[in-house]
């Protein structure tokens, strides 16, 4: 009987173990560029962070949430290559004032690094090949301050909502077959006119 | 290429090239101009490439087979084909030679995986990721201007800590694929996102190759042949160059500017000055 019990238990364990997997429709930190069947919302690897950074209570916009803009941190967005991760003074500029989490875990750790004197030690989440050239400043000067599209949708077209995020997570593919399907899309050149244009289709452009 | 592309350039896409007018209404079509009355042969602009574009250096038994890595090489001419040098104690003359950027090039109709193709602005591009090393596109180029990738390079040519000297901007290619030279494209396509964002088209002498800014004599002229007001282009009209055709026909015969094997019909985006000897001196 109890050779019986046990056999049920473990019976029983290994379904729920089974319909777990079932019910999720893609599996966390799978490998890079890994594709769902539906389209390309794979999550990218699990990077862990030094802080767990919530960019939900900086960047969202709903009661309680922040709303700041995306590039008052990611300042080099609008003129450059990359992006930029902000420097530690950035974040003190702020929280320096901000008495009242001050005693929260992670702000603490944001006091060791700034006592210490030491960057903080970011990770990189949306890390494309060495052979790739990327360009933020133009997709956030043709999206952004050209056609006045909401920041938060413009740079969700490649990173997703990060602003439902705490750290940041790679939702999308960013393989080239991905990059090339919005570049062949009709864009709006600017937010006066009806006149489209597509993104570049020459190999040079993004390949080095 | 999408289906809707195809359709919606089908006339550009399907008409022989080079055309007349080609590049009226187009931004850009890159070109150069080489004075081989300047050129002392000093390599400066050899020494330029290989700093910027990565090329190892393959060491002398590789070179002694052939398989050296140099995007622009100096090339000497003795005398006129089998004949003898009238002048040896004149010393040779030197002919940079680089890609052509052909603009009707044998090199991409032979790639049997696309991996080299025509960009819009009139580069010869090679794409290091799909080239299978099938080495056919060097095979067909008459200016041997190709190089492939034999052994592993990177680990010899740059141990530790000379990788840091690499340019990030330029991929570090491997064992197996083939090379050629890219006009600078890294250059390029940094200066017309920036035009691109400041609402303009480059400006002539605002971007140029690492071999014309090495140049000590300023034998090589890099601009935008598609801007009439370029300096390449009005060097290109002055020699009564034509990019479309591949006979020119020339006002005065003591005009220096040819291009090399016009014609086998490659249609060329350099243009060279004959050097000039006084023969009765």
């Amino acid at each position: 009987m109890k050779v019986h019990i046990r056999k049920i238990l473990v019976w029983l364990s290994l379904c729920c173990l089974c319909s777990a997997a079932l019910a999720e429709p893609f599996v966390q930190g799978g490998p890079i560029g890994s594709q769902t069947e539906g389209g390309f919302d794979a999550l990218g690897p699990v990077v862990e962070q030094p802080i767990e950074f919530p960019h939900k209570t900086h960047a969202g916009t709903e009661p309680g949430q922040m709303g700041i803009n995306c590039m008052y941190c990611h300042t080099y967005a609008r003129r450059s290559n990359v992006s930029g991760i902000p420097r530690l003074d950035k974040c003190m500029g702020c929280h320096k004032m901000i008495e009242s989490v001050k005693d929260k875990p992670r702000i603490k750790k944001l006091f060791e690094y700034w006592e210490k004197k030491e960057p903080i030690p970011w990770k990189k989440v949306h890390d494309l090949p060495d052979f790739v050239r990327f360009n933020h400043e133009r997709h956030i000067q043709r999206f952004y301050f050209s056609e006045h599209r909401p920041v938060r949708e413009v740079c969700g077209y490649c990173h997703g909502d990060v602003g439902s995020m705490t750290t940041a997570r790679r939702v999308k593919a960013l393989s080239m077959g991905w990059c090339v399907s919005c570049h062949q899309k009709d864009h709006l050149e600017n937010a006066n006119t009806t006149k489209t244009s597509n993104g570049p289709n020459d190999c040079w452009q993004c390949h080095k | 290429m999408s289906l809707s592309n195809l359709i919606k350039n089908w006339s550009t896409l399907r008409v022989k090239r080079p055309y007349e007018d080609q590049y009226k209404d187009k931004d850009y079509k890159w070109a150069m101009v080489i004075d081989l009355d300047a050129c002392t042969g000093c390599n400066a602009c050899t020494t330029a490439c290989y700093a910027e574009n990565n090329l190892p250096v393959v060491g002398k038994e590789a070179f002694s087979k052939g398989q050296a890595m140099h995007w622009i090489r100096i090339e000497r001419y003795w005398g006129e084909g089998d004949e003898l040098p009238k002048f040896p104690d004149r010393g040779a003359q030197f002919l940079p030679m680089l890609c052509q950027q052909c603009e009707s090039a044998p090199c991409e109709v032979v790639c049997p995986v696309g991996a080299t193709h025509h960009t819009p602005d009139g580069l010869n591009s090679q794409v290091y990721n799909r080239c299978i090393g099938s080495r056919y596109c060097s095979a067909n180029c008459p200016y041997k201007v190709r190089y492939f990738n034999w052994w592993q390079y990177p680990e010899r040519a740059w141990p530790n800590p000379l990788e840091q000297q690499l340019n990030p901007d330029v991929t570090v290619r491997s064992k197996g694929v083939m090379e050629k030279c890219t006009f600078c494209v890294q250059r390029l396509v940094e200066a017309k996102n920036r035009a691109r964002t400041e609402g303009r088209r480059v400006e002539d002498g605002e971007v140029t190759t690492a071999c014309a800014q090495a140049c000590p004599t300023s034998a090589i002229t890099f601009g935008n042949l598609a801007d009439n007001k370029s300096q390449v282009a009005k060097m290109w009209a002055r020699q009564q160059v034509d990019l479309a055709k591949d006979k020119q026909e020339k006002s005065d015969e003591n005009m220096r500017g040819y291009r090399i094997f016009e014609d086998l019909r490659t249609y060329p985006s350099i243009v060279y000055m004959e050097r000039i000897r006084d023969l009765q001196a």
